[in-house]
């Protein structure tokens, strides 16, 4: 019996390895669901309406149908949300607008803030150890790249060009990006640039390249040395 | 009775040997299983790991060669244009300039996205910006008039010279591609030695001559590397600039000092803690000893004060930091942060182009962020006219359908560092935000800046 055991275990243990095995070749399919971001949208008074006449008929809004977006509409959303397993955060985006059966008017442009996204990230994966102008620094030099005439022209150019960045070389520019590295590309985006116009950075510590070293500095802050 | 017992004991102890054997066998052959299965489960995964690695190669190998073989066809467009260019007049050779500069921007688009060190690539991607710069500028200069200076055509002769060389050195790659060279198996990791970059810009001592371009368009130097003209008075010392620091954040705990910026703008460096713990990092001017910047994250809480004290605050610390006569001229809020910008005035006019940004944290009603470089760098005493057009003609000028909330005169910063006084009316239509710039002096339409709403924050686009 015992012996028995031991082979099951033993199976169990040479499957699971194997399956390990197995795992590690997968895991580079699995898409990281985290990155995406929920657009916020704000309803015309008329779309308010209808969200209450619709919650109030369903029983889940008491308040009067005043086309305003108020704290009581608000609640009511939140509970239409939990009890039709949708995120209960009191914002009529276009799932909770499905559900209600009503489409949100898309004359109106609405646009994500795709940039300070990709800088946040950048500015993540590149500097989250740094003090906190380090960090608004990194998000400088970026943009700075991207008005030098010797870089491209855009931000996604910028981050994603070959060898660029080695955190987006070694896939660190897939973590989600904590709020103070936000506050920092938005910092950046509004023109805070502690760097005055340089286009690199790097790490006396580990930089490899002998080629950086002969850049002109201009300033050190935390970590990184700033050169022109 | 004992025999018959022996008998039951030697065919138990059969038995006995029987079930072991059997055992024994059973176990072999699970043993066998086990390392059959485990085998194979390795093998399996072993498969897929490189079968899954040969497709991203694959795909890998793909979006380079792609990228390679749309920058042949632009280099190739673009060196061809440009030769058209040279040998016509009029508006064909408006049109070949034009085509140059989007071939030219492709041709950046593509050789970017190729996996090439930085060190190595970085001209190339400056001439062909520069080209596309330069080239639409000049057809620009083309509509007011019928040809091109002989300054400019010699530059062009020397551009079509560079694109040329530069045509010649990739067609000779591409023969290697056909002959098998693969540019994924060039590329070293360790990006100072990457075969590809070498081979596809051949070596320094063979580098082709890239020709200056000297024009006020996109992507020009004169844009890029703007001098300082603002900044006034004597050197100050680092310990005098430690007291301006001191004196204006008086409730400081702690103050280190950073270092020096030695760029664009001399400053020297603190990192100051104050009472609450917060931390913030200033820069100040060696000359005439003014704050410069300031940033830090701010805190997250409740609102303690309003958009309107916010203001107050921010217009305050501008004044206590030698920016005369200003106004908050644009605002946004990002959670319990908001933007200010702040522009002097000089004879009722609005200084657009000498704004400084100020963020002012809600929750604490402090200073977090502060940006006074650009003011520095462009103000000084303007000699300004506020023009024939009349406020009334200016807003006669919006398109009917715009609602019109108000106007002004500005002093607008418009591309390639020119500043021009002009009307600016700001209207609503279709619920959306348009900002007209009409130029006092001719009446024309300078500029249209429209409020794009993100998720966070608005943008003026």
């Amino acid at each position: 019996m015992k012996k028995r055991l031991l082979i099951v275990v033993v199976l169990f243990f040479v499957f699971a390895f194997s399956l390990t095995g197995v795992g590690y070749a997968m895991k580079g399919d699995a898409i990281d669901s985290q990155n995406e971001i929920q657009s916020v949208e704000t309803l015309t008074t008329a779309e308010n309406k209808t969200v209450q006449t619709k919650l109030k008929r369903w029983g889940y809004y008491t308040g009067s149908i005043d086309g305003i977006y108020g704290p009581k509409t608000k609640e009511a959303v939140k509970y239409f949300q939990r009890k039709n397993g949708l995120t209960a955060d009191g914002i009529v985006g276009p799932k909770t607008a499905a559900a209600l059966g009503m489409t949100i008017s898309s004359s109106k442009s609405t646009q994500s803030s795709n940039d300070l996204y990709l800088l946040a990230k950048c500015v993540y994966a590149e500097s989250r150890g740094e003090p906190y102008t380090g960090q608004v620094a990194v998000a400088a030099v970026i943009l700075n790249r991207v008005k030098s005439p010797s870089f491209p022209n855009t931000i996604s150019g910028v981050i994603y060009q070959p060898y660029a960045f080695t955190a987006v070389n070694d896939g660190q520019i897939n973590l989600t990006p904590n709020s103070t590295a936000y506050k920092a590309a938005q910092d950046a985006l509004n023109g805070w640039d502690p760097t005055y116009g340089c286009l690199y950075y790097y790490n006396p510590a580990t930089a490899t390249s002998s080629w950086i070293w002969s850049r002109k500095t201009v300033v050190t802050i935390g970590k990184h040395v700033f050169a022109m | 009775m004992k025999n018959k017992e022996n008998e039951k004991e030697s065919v138990l102890a059969d038995d006995r040997k029987r079930k072991k054997k059997r055992g024994a066998v059973i176990g072999l052959a699970i043993t066998t299983g086990i390392l059959g299965l485990t085998t194979m489960g390795f093998t399996i995964g072993f498969g897929i790991a490189q079968s899954n690695a040969m497709r991203y190669k694959n795909d890998l190998v793909n979006i380079y060669n792609e990228n390679f073989y749309n920058l042949l066809d632009s280099v190739n467009n673009l060196e061809n244009k440009l030769s058209k260019t040279l040998s016509s007049n009029g508006t064909y050779q408006r049109k070949m300039l034009l085509e140059a500069s989007k071939n030219a921007g492709e041709a950046e688009v593509s050789v970017s996205q190729l996996p090439l060190s930085q060190s190595d690539i970085q001209d190339m991607i400056k001439f062909v910006n520069q080209i596309s710069g330069y080239t639409s500028t000049l057809a620009n200069e083309l509509i007011d008039k019928s040809t091109l200076s002989e300054e400019d055509i010699s530059t062009l002769q020397d551009i079509h010279e560079s694109v040329l060389q530069l045509k010649n050195q990739l067609n000779e790659f591409e023969r290697k591609m056909e002959k098998g060279y693969s540019i994924i198996d060039n590329i070293d990791i360790d990006v100072t030695n990457n075969g590809f970059s070498q081979m596809i810009t051949l070596s320094k001592s063979n580098a082709i001559e890239y020709p200056t371009m000297i024009y006020d368009g996109p992507f020009s130097d004169s844009v890029t590397n703007s001098e300082v003209k603002g900044l006034k008075g004597e050197s100050v010392s680092k310990s005098k600039a430690e007291e301006i620091v001191e004196k204006q954040f008086k409730n400081t705990a702690e103050i280190k000092f950073e270092g020096e910026t030695k760029g664009r703008f001399e400053t020297y460096n603190f990192r100051i803690k104050n009472s609450d713990g917060e931390m913030l990092y200033i820069q100040v001017s060696k000359i005439g000893g003014n704050i410069l910047t300031i940033s830090g994250a701010g805190k997250d809480g409740d609102a303690a004060i309003d958009m309107d004290a916010a203001k107050d605050i921010a217009i305050h610390f501008a004044e206590e930091n030698g920016i005369e006569n200003a106004q908050v001229v644009w605002s946004d809020q990002i959670k319990n942060d908001v933007y200010l910008n702040i522009a002097p005035m000089q004879n009722g006019i609005v200084l657009y182009p000498d704004l400084v940004k100020v963020k002012v944290d809600l929750t604490n009603g402090m200073i977090v962020g502060y940006d006074a470089t650009t003011y520095f760098t462009n103000h000084v005493a303007r000699n300004l006219s506020k023009g024939i057009l009349r406020e009334s003609d200016a807003r006669g000028k919006v398109p009917s359908n715009f609602e019109i909330a108000q106007s002004r005169l500005v002093l607008s910063p418009l591309e390639y560092n020119r500043e021009v006084v002009c009307y600016e009316v700001e209207t609503d239509y279709k619920n959306e935000t348009y900002f007209f710039y009409f130029n006092a002096s001719n009446g024309e339409l300078e500029n249209v800046l429209k409020v794009i709403k993100t998720d966070n924050g608005n943008l003026l686009m």
